[in-house]
């Protein structure tokens, strides 16, 4: 049995020169996690500063605030409602029946980052008819078309990690029509994908000023704008207070979707990602 | 049988523990009429028809790409048949669409839904039909107990092995008393040790609820140990549809021989008269009708079926020698560069050392040809 003996392991020769590759790799690692949080945190860490500990009590009682905040609420709402009854069929029509669509979408869904949003809602209040330019859900539909993007790539990661065909065939053979499959068996399945568009899709619309301020509607990122005219440290205290409820908000999804999807054996829950499912052996 | 669905589970389920009515009288019959189906310039089915009996199995072998998964998907409503119709139990069934046709389907791939636990999954469609929470739950768990999975019910699909989910699977599949069960290759994903308890099992449970069952593999030994009755396809056409020891004995063309089992090919001289000469005998063809024109062409042995003897000067030198048990398979180096495989019980082949000078002998039984390659 030749073959054994040519296969024993040779020891390797023991290293002089400097440290084992995988502490060297570490090392770098944080270097380049100590750079991105300066560059994260330092703004942050001065816009505290400058707002100072007080004007973060004061934004409450500021008038506007509630209103505001209130709108971009609503505004949230909307346009997440219509943005998943929307992307979600889609997304699964296309990996269904046409894959070869595929890449056209991904080329067209990115096109609303493409275009500024400048040019979208000018275009839009031009041609909009009167009843939709008066009320501000008009804004809601923009944002369906900006959060379009985030919401159709979350939602098909989320589609990438089942076996789609077979599961809808599945689901048919035993007896369930469209709308059963949808709502036991795919969505059930999907509710890490969905639940990151659905953070994606508020982030944007609580953020979003261009399109809000050019079309005369006082968000809560045009009011803390409107309001840095009269007090620097409040609106900026006010930015840094939402900034802390969107980033709670996130966490709290990717937490829930972690748990949740960990118990059925999925993997962790990022905004873009969703490990398929493994199967221990045979 | 009909698409009754409540009520009989429970029964089933007790009939497992003994008291059994014979397969065959329950079931519901099929028949596949002239199906043709074309993926733009290719045929998938090329005018298949099947009659099946209720109860029976049968199973489609065939290359990959020879139409099999198409028939089966056209019968389960995936798939739509350009031409031709399928009818179950007399009824045209080809404007159902599959949620409604009432048919069992194990897929080849792993199909169970990975948010609900193996309980859930095989309640899933019992639940579609309306059927109380209480009632499901008991059918469930007896279906589970019937593939031997009632330890498992409440685990969810990643945490069962592969052939666990299998059985599942087709737990779930006839949890709907399926009026027909379809499996797509339900074992290729498994290892070998798997898949053959998990063949048995399948059998064992077709047979006793009489379920008529389509069954699709390109795996020739899982399709002549399960099937009542094997159809060989071929580029969309059925070359062949026998019992299994039919189909090995008697096959019909050549690719039907030589898909089904190891056949040797040996050269020969076809006569006009209906007989052929190889390896210094004539004897006479099966397949007359084949079309092979008389001069040289070859003739189709299975290992078995050539007998040989030491002697010196013989017509073919030992190459090689590999044991399977009881016998052992021994190649033999003809003139002309032909190898042909021979079995020999292993006890006598101890004497057939590689190198050895031995005499290959036909058959006196009629032979099959075929034109030479």
């Amino acid at each position: 049995m030749a073959a054994i003996a040519d296969t024993q392991v040779v020891p390797a020769p023991p290293r002089r020169t400097a440290r084992p590759r995988a502490d060297r790799g570490a090392v770098w690692r944080w270097v380049v996690l100590l750079v991105a949080a300066v560059y994260f945190l330092l703004p942050l860490l001065v816009a505290f500063r400058f707002a100072g500990i007080k004007s973060f009590g004061s934004v409450l009682s500021q008038s506007g605030f509630t209103s505001s905040l209130g709108l971009s609420v609503r505004l949230a709402i909307v346009t997440t409602v219509i943005e998943i009854v929307l992307m979600l069929p889609t997304a699964i029509y296309i990996h269904l029946r046409l894959p070869g669509l595929r890449r056209l979408m991904e080329g067209i869904t990115i096109l609303p980052i493409v275009i500024p949003p400048v040019v979208l809602i000018v275009g839009v209040l031009q041609i909009s008819p009167g009843a939709l330019k008066n009320t501000p859900y008009l804004l809601a539909l923009e944002y369906v078309i900006l959060a379009m993007p985030f919401a159709y790539r979350a939602i098909d990661a989320g589609l990438r990690a089942l076996d789609l065909k077979t599961i809808v065939e599945a689901s048919n053979s035993l007896g369930a029509g469209w709308l059963n499959t949808l709502m036991r068996v795919l969505l059930p399945n999907l509710t890490t994908g969905v639940l990151a568009a659905v953070v994606l899709t508020v982030a944007l619309v609580l953020g979003e000023y261009t399109m809000a301020s050019l079309a005369l509607y006082q968000t809560f990122p045009v009011w803390i704008y409107v309001n840095s005219q009269y007090s620097g440290q409040i609106s900026v205290a006010a930015s840094l207070l939402s900034l802390l409820v969107t980033w709670l908000f996130l966490m709290a999804i990717t937490m829930i979707g972690t748990r949740r999807s960990r118990r059925k054996g999925g993997g962790a829950v990022t905004l873009f990602t969703a490990t398929r499912q493994e199967t221990r052996g045979n | 049988m009909t698409a009754n669905i409540t009520g009989n589970t429970a029964r089933d389920a007790t009939a497992a523990d003994g008291t059994r009515q014979t397969a065959g009288t329950r079931g519901t019959s099929v028949v596949l009429h002239d199906l043709s189906r074309a993926f733009g310039a290719t045929k998938a089915l090329d005018g298949l028809s099947i009659d099946m009996a209720p109860g029976e199995l049968v199973a489609l072998l065939g290359p990959s790409g020879c139409g099999k998964t198409t028939a089966l998907r056209i019968v389960a409503g995936f798939e739509i048949a350009d031409t031709g119709s399928v009818l179950v139990d007399g009824k045209d069934i080809s404007s159902v669409p599959a949620a409604k046709r009432d048919m069992g389907m194990v897929f080849q791939s792993y199909s169970l839904f990975p948010n609900m636990t193996a309980l859930d999954n095989v309640a899933f469609g019992l639940r579609m039909r309306k059927i109380g929470t209480g009632d499901r739950r008991k059918r469930a768990n007896e279906l589970l107990e019937m593939v031997g999975l009632a330890p498992q019910a409440k685990q969810y699909p990643h945490q069962l092995s592969g052939g666990q989910q299998q059985r599942v699977a087709l737990a779930r599949a006839l949890a709907i008393e399926p009026r027909v069960l379809l499996l797509d290759e339900p074992l290729s994903a498994l290892d070998a040790k798997v898949r053959l308890q998990l063949r048995e099992q399948i059998r064992t449970l077709q047979q006793r609820l009489g379920t008529t069952t389509l069954f699709v593999t390109h795996d020739q030994e899982e399709a002549l140990s399960m099937a009542d009755r094997v159809g060989v396809m071929s580029h969309g056409k059925l070359e062949q549809i026998a019992a299994p020891d039919e189909l090995y004995d008697k096959p019909a063309t050549a690719f039907v021989a030589e898909f089904v089992g190891i056949m040797n090919r040996v050269p020969g001289e076809l006569h006009s008269g209906g007989t052929v000469t190889a390896l210094d005998k004539t004897v006479p063809v099966m397949n007359q009708d084949a079309d092979v024109s008389p001069g040289p062409a070859d003739v189709l042995v299975r290992p078995e079926g050539l007998t040989m003897a030491v002697i010196e000067n013989g017509n073919g030198i030992v190459a090689t020698r590999t044991f399977l048990g009881s016998v052992t398979r021994v190649g033999v180096l003809l003139s002309g560069d032909v190898t042909v495989q021979v079995d020999k019980p292993s006890t006598d082949a101890a004497a057939l050392a590689p190198g050895t000078s031995v005499q290959v002998t036909l058959p006196p039984e009629p032979v099959l040809v075929a034109p030479r390659r």
